[in-house]
């Protein structure tokens, strides 16, 4: 097995789930409505942890302790898709960033249930039903939002155009795409965007938004190679000020 | 992405609730329509902890609609216990006969029949069996309004337990969860990091004394 393949795709979807886990957690405390709040928290809360399960597996791969790589790296070392670093904006740019990239995600699990990596298999097989979740609440919120009020429709619109491009950054290509797809580990991120754009598009369909045309935006690239927007090292010293303390304490 | 660094949330601009500021506000003699309050409606929750069990009742949650509900409802009452299924009902929705005490039960107050016409649907019971706890799923009774389900369900449970208080909801009413939603529920057991007391808190306050002397 392709080792450093490997390595790469775990990297980049660990860090992808650590950072938007960070972020949408920023709106525990300020949801539009408590039941909401609680529900995104908790969301964010899964996030989270299923990183950590990323993170154990690096570290059965020889790669440092979970805690030590989700704190102590720095931004160039981070393989995150842009997508996830952006600030929150106003509740509709995070609605359509949680409903676009949860999407991928959850297709991108589907797949690797499949994986000839066995523990990836198994993880795949056993956060589906977070996943389910996390799918489902995108989808029931966007519908609402998507064909409620002039309002809702107009900002619903404004940030899926905004987040698109972005959105597009999830699937830059891996240099192993080949090694991944020949040995069965994953199928590939043209694949994944693939599935990733029909469904974006029957949930769309089912609203009063209009779907941009994805051909003709440019991806915004860069995030697995370690570069990013300025907004991803002000979130890194934020969510690294504890640790940083005392690195070697025991909690 | 300029402008996206910068929208925090702004306060909503609101009209005083303070009567000393608007007081003065006297209308002209016309009526208008009482204003609703500012917050969504509420819709009773109803959890089943694990298969073959009975389907409680939980809590509310608010939502705009029953598939908001839903969603709510799961994180809401869900979350930190044992969970194989959830059903919301809107409030409104639920109707409920009055309360009673001791050994009096509720079905002996129930009139025997009344006339009906109209179409038949199914209408799912709820039992209060102690004061204070909370309803139970009973079954559901085929009728052709709430009224009428319970006066075909009295025969059935006037010679039980007491039964202090009985809610009916159609079963139509009713936001059921999808079976192949089911495995939302799979995961809890490994999330012991989500409760205080996988930190062992006691254990290494304990420790750290221990060094400190």
């Amino acid at each position: 097995m392709n080792e450093q393949a490997l390595k790469e795709l775990l990297y980049k979807m660990a860090d992808d789930q650590l950072i938007l886990g960070h972020r949408n957690s920023e709106w525990t405390g300020f949801g539009p409505l408590l039941e909401e709040d609680i529900a995104f928290s908790s969301m964010a809360q899964d996030k989270v942890g299923q990183s950590q399960a990323l993170y154990t597996i690096l570290h059965e791969l020889g790669e440092g302790e979970p805690d030590t790589v989700a704190f102590m790296r720095n931004a160039d070392q981070f393989h995150n898709c842009q997508l996830v670093e952006l600030p929150n904006g106003e509740y509709d740019f995070s609605l359509i960033r949680h409903f676009l990239f949860d999407t991928a995600e959850a297709i991108r699990f589907e797949m690797l249930s499949n994986s000839s990596y066995a523990p990836l298999a198994q993880l795949a097989k056993k956060i589906k039903g977070e996943l389910r979740y996390h799918t489902m609440h995108a989808n029931i919120w966007i519908k609402q939002l998507g064909a409620a009020t002039e309002e809702s429709i107009g900002k619903l619109q404004q940030s899926l155009e905004t987040a698109l491009p972005y959105a597009l950054g999830i699937f830059e290509p891996s240099p192993y795409e080949q090694e991944l797809i020949s040995e069965g580990i994953f199928e590939g991120e043209v694949a994944l965007q693939d599935v990733w754009l029909k469904k974006v598009e029957e949930v769309i369909g089912q609203t009063k938004l209009t779907m941009p045309d994805v051909a003709s935006l440019t991806p915004a690239f860069g995030g697995r190679v370690g570069k990013h927007s300025s907004h991803l090292q002000p979130l890194l010293d934020e969510m690294s000020e504890v640790f940083k303390i005392d690195p070697g304490a025991d909690w | 992405m300029a402008s996206l660094g910068c929208h925090f949330l702004l306060p909503l601009m609101m009209k005083s609730l303070d009567p000393r500021v608007t007081r003065l506000n006297i209308p002209e003699g016309e009526l208008v329509p009482k204003v609703p309050l500012d917050q969504f409606g509420t819709f009773e929750v109803f959890v089943q902890i694990k298969e073959g069990k009975g389907y409680r009742h939980e809590g509310i949650v608010h939502a705009p609609n029953i598939d908001m509900a839903f969603l709510f409802a799961k994180e809401q009452f869900s979350r930190r216990m044992m969970c194989s299924g959830i059903f919301v009902a809107e409030t409104r929705n639920v109707y409920v006969t009055a309360f009673t005490e001791d050994k009096d039960n509720v079905y002996s107050h129930i009139v025997d029949n009344i006339p009906e016409d109209g179409e038949e649907e199914t209408y799912e019971f709820f039992h209060l069996n102690k004061r204070g706890k909370q309803h139970s799923h009973i079954g559901s009774v085929p009728a052709k309004s709430h009224q009428h389900a319970l006066t075909l369900a009295k025969s059935e449970f006037i010679n039980g337990d007491p039964v202090y208080n009985v809610w009916v909801i159609k079963t139509s009413d009713i936001l059921f969860t999808n079976e192949e939603d089911k495995i939302m529920w799979d995961t809890l057991p490994d999330k012991k990091f989500r409760d205080a007391s996988d930190y062992r808190a006691s254990d290494k306050i304990k420790e750290f004394k221990e060094r400190q002397q």
